[in-house]
């Protein structure tokens, strides 16, 4: 099938974006390079740390003008904004499938998550509203106004580069704030496109910018004084040095959402059809690479007795890896593609290193996505196929580390209780999700299950921009999370007032 | 790409399917003046067609559904009809032509749109929606055929 026109043409030069104006870094530039095609598309430098420093300063300057403007002006640059995301929609959505990987189905699916965020944040004018109580006491008053805090931080992940900057950017500027985004520079033109419409939007200079880099930006992030909060998405260990190191020397807000390793039950009563459909989105959508993908597929065997559960697992079992041998492998902008590349070769060899230690210790590799076979003829560099474990425990190294790649690790639980203890062993506590005809079982699951995103029949459950992207144990660090109400939260500070006129 | 799998592919093929129907009676209109009207109304339809699925589905894709995996044996070649108008051909065959396409394209809107049941509502509901439109035209032009025969 033909391939989708490439937005991108010739190799781009991406600047940083600082108090409104486009700026050259003097740090050192490095390539961006899409994994399906392994052709350099852009040039991203690695900014100094006078750079971010000149970010945060021009961010801090923005400020006390940017909160005096009234909420409803500032929904409108949002609205603006929205707009403009909708004109470029596909040019958007093919940018990410060049600098990602993924198939033009999900970086058309991560643009409208995209949109969504800025959509409900156009909403600032009733959701930054306080509240109040009259006669607290004989002719005192008491109420609750929020209050934008200042200069934030965004620091985002490689493996949705449209969408995570957006689970805090809109919210934060909605409210009040100014922003410093530092893209992943393994895919930073997204932002770069993001950072064109909020300039032809009409928002302030200074109120968001993005600097591009590496751990020198990040640092300087950290360690800045005027920066009040971090928004950070990753992995756990990073997570972690984030709010107890960084964050916690300079006495920073933090949203810290980290790894995961998400599981997934199949009860005996399941739809099987549609839950092995969810299953192939969940573990091999955006190549495994999503804190939300599913890694650890159990199947449960409540009510059965020997011989039934046997003949119900192999019926899972066969399904699943019938359904994921199908799948097509191939270059994102060919619409044929179910599956496009792991985001770079290091990737992809740390994902084949899961594999050879699943070997070794004794799972049984029902598919080997090592044995390349695409649509298309495209170098084999960052691409697998979807590969599938059986016989795995939760003890094994596949079983409980987050692999982040097309790889499912299927396992057996003889009752829901030993289902729910396998999730429960792990530190992590991202995503858990229950396949079941039964509201019984739902509500067990849903009551009892120690993750913060929980879905009923549902593969990703990924929450919508209305709601707190959640997350518990080692998957999230913080108090409030992102998106929503919680967002508008963590972006403001509560003031009381008690008044009394006599 | 004989069998999409993808609501993209299933996408474009729709919205390749509205431009050359719309095409086709654009230039019907040209050749056959007694119902050009007709034909017109339809070419202006399959434009709002276009417009109505690629919203409809930018509005409702997001990365958490099976959109990879939605659709299953569709034969693509199934649906599609012969739409070139030669020179001399009389009216009537021209009006099979068009019947044929109208019958087609009704079914491959029906057939994707129940496939796409899993999907948010506004989907299939879109796919209906063109489905119908496709099959008023086609008793529309049945009703043509009719009054000529």
């Amino acid at each position: 099938m033909a391939i989708l026109e490439e937005p991108i043409k010739e190799v781009l030069t991406l600047k940083n974006y600082i108090g409104g104006e486009w700026a050259e870094s003097e740090g050192e530039i490095i390539d961006v390079v899409n994994p399906a095609t392994c052709k350099v598309i852009a040039k991203v430098p690695i900014s100094t740390k006078d750079e971010i420093n000149m970010a945060v300063e021009a961010a801090k300057e923005a400020f006390p003008e940017w909160r005096r403007t009234p909420p409803l002006a500032r929904a409108r640059c949002l609205f603006r904004l929205k707009e403009l995301m909708e004109e470029r929609f596909e040019e958007l959505s093919r940018i990410q499938t060049m600098e990602h990987g993924k198939t033009i189905d999900e970086s058309r699916g991560e643009t409208r998550r995209g949109i969504e965020m800025v959509e409900v944040a156009t909403g600032i004018p009733s959701l930054m509203m306080g509240y109040n109580l009259e006669d607290v006491a004989a002719g005192i008053d008491e109420y609750v106004i929020r209050q934008p805090i200042g200069v934030f931080g965004i620091i985002p992940p490689f493996n949705f580069p449209f969408m995570v900057p957006l689970w805090f950017a809109p919210y934060a500027v909605a409210t009040g704030n100014c922003i410093v985004i530092k893209p992943s520079s393994e895919d930073p033109i997204s932002q770069a496109k993001v950072v064109e419409m909020v300039e032809e939007a009409g928002f302030p200079p200074g109120v968001w910018n993005v600097v591009n880099g590496g751990r020198t930006v990040v640092s300087g992030m950290l360690d800045h004084l005027d920066i009040e909060g971090i928004c950070f998405v990753g992995s756990t260990p990073v997570a972690r040095d984030i709010i107890y190191r960084g964050c916690g020397e300079t006495g920073k807000k933090v949203i810290a959402q980290a790894g995961a390793k998400n599981f997934l039950l199949v009860m005996p009563d399941a739809d099987l059809e549609r839950t092995i459909a969810a299953c192939m989105t969940s573990f091999y959508g955006n190549t495994g690479q999503r804190c939300l993908s599913g890694a650890n597929l159990v199947v449960v065997g409540e009510g059965l007795k020997e011989h039934e559960y046997d003949a119900f697992y192999r019926k899972v079992v066969d399904a699943f890896i019938d359904a994921a041998s199908r799948i097509r492998v191939g270059y994102g902008l060919d619409e044929s593609v179910q599956m496009g590349p792991l985001r770079d070769k290091s990737k992809k060899e740390r994902v084949t290193g899961f594999i050879e230690t699943g070997i070794e210790e004794g799972a049984r590799l029902r598919l080997d996505g090592r044995n390349v076979k695409l649509v298309g003829d495209w170098p084999h560099t960052c691409f697998l196929n979807p590969t599938a474990f059986e016989d795995v425990t939760p003890d094994m190294t596949i079983g409980k580390e987050e692999i982040f790649g097309p790889v499912a690790s299927i396992m057996r639980a003889r009752s829901f209780g030993e289902a729910i203890e396998m999730i429960h062993s792990n530190p992590y506590g991202n995503a858990a999700s229950i396949f079941t005809s039964s509201g019984k079982w739902a509500r067990e699951f849903q009551y009892g299950v120690q993750c913060g995103n929980i879905g009923i029949n549902i593969g990703i459950v990924a929450p919508m921009a209305f709601f707190p992207f959640s997350g518990m144990k080692d998957s999230f660090f913080g108090t409030l999370h992102g998106q929503g109400q919680e967002a508008i939260r963590f972006f403001t500070e509560s003031k009381v007032v008690i008044q009394r006129w006599f | 790409m004989e069998e999409p799998t993808t609501a993209s592919a299933i996408i474009s093929f729709a919205e390749k399917l509205e431009d050359d129907s719309s095409e086709f009676y654009e230039e019907l209109a040209e050749m056959y003046l007694q119902d050009r009207e007709t034909f017109l109304a339809f070419a202006e339809e399959g434009k709002k067609n276009k417009v109505l699925l690629t919203r409809t589905y930018q509005e409702t894709i997001t990365d958490a559904i099976e959109a990879c995996f939605s659709f299953r044996g569709l034969k693509l070649s199934n649906y599609l009809a012969e739409m070139t108008l030669t020179e001399g051909m009389s009216y009537s065959n021209a009006l099979k032509m068009a019947i044929e396409l109208e019958e087609k394209a009704s079914n491959f809107y029906s057939d994707v749109a129940e496939q796409s049941k899993s999907l948010l509502a506004t989907i299939p509901r879109a796919f209906r929606k063109v489905a119908e439109r496709r099959n008023d035209r086609k008793l529309k032009l049945k009703s043509l055929l009719s009054s000529i025969s």
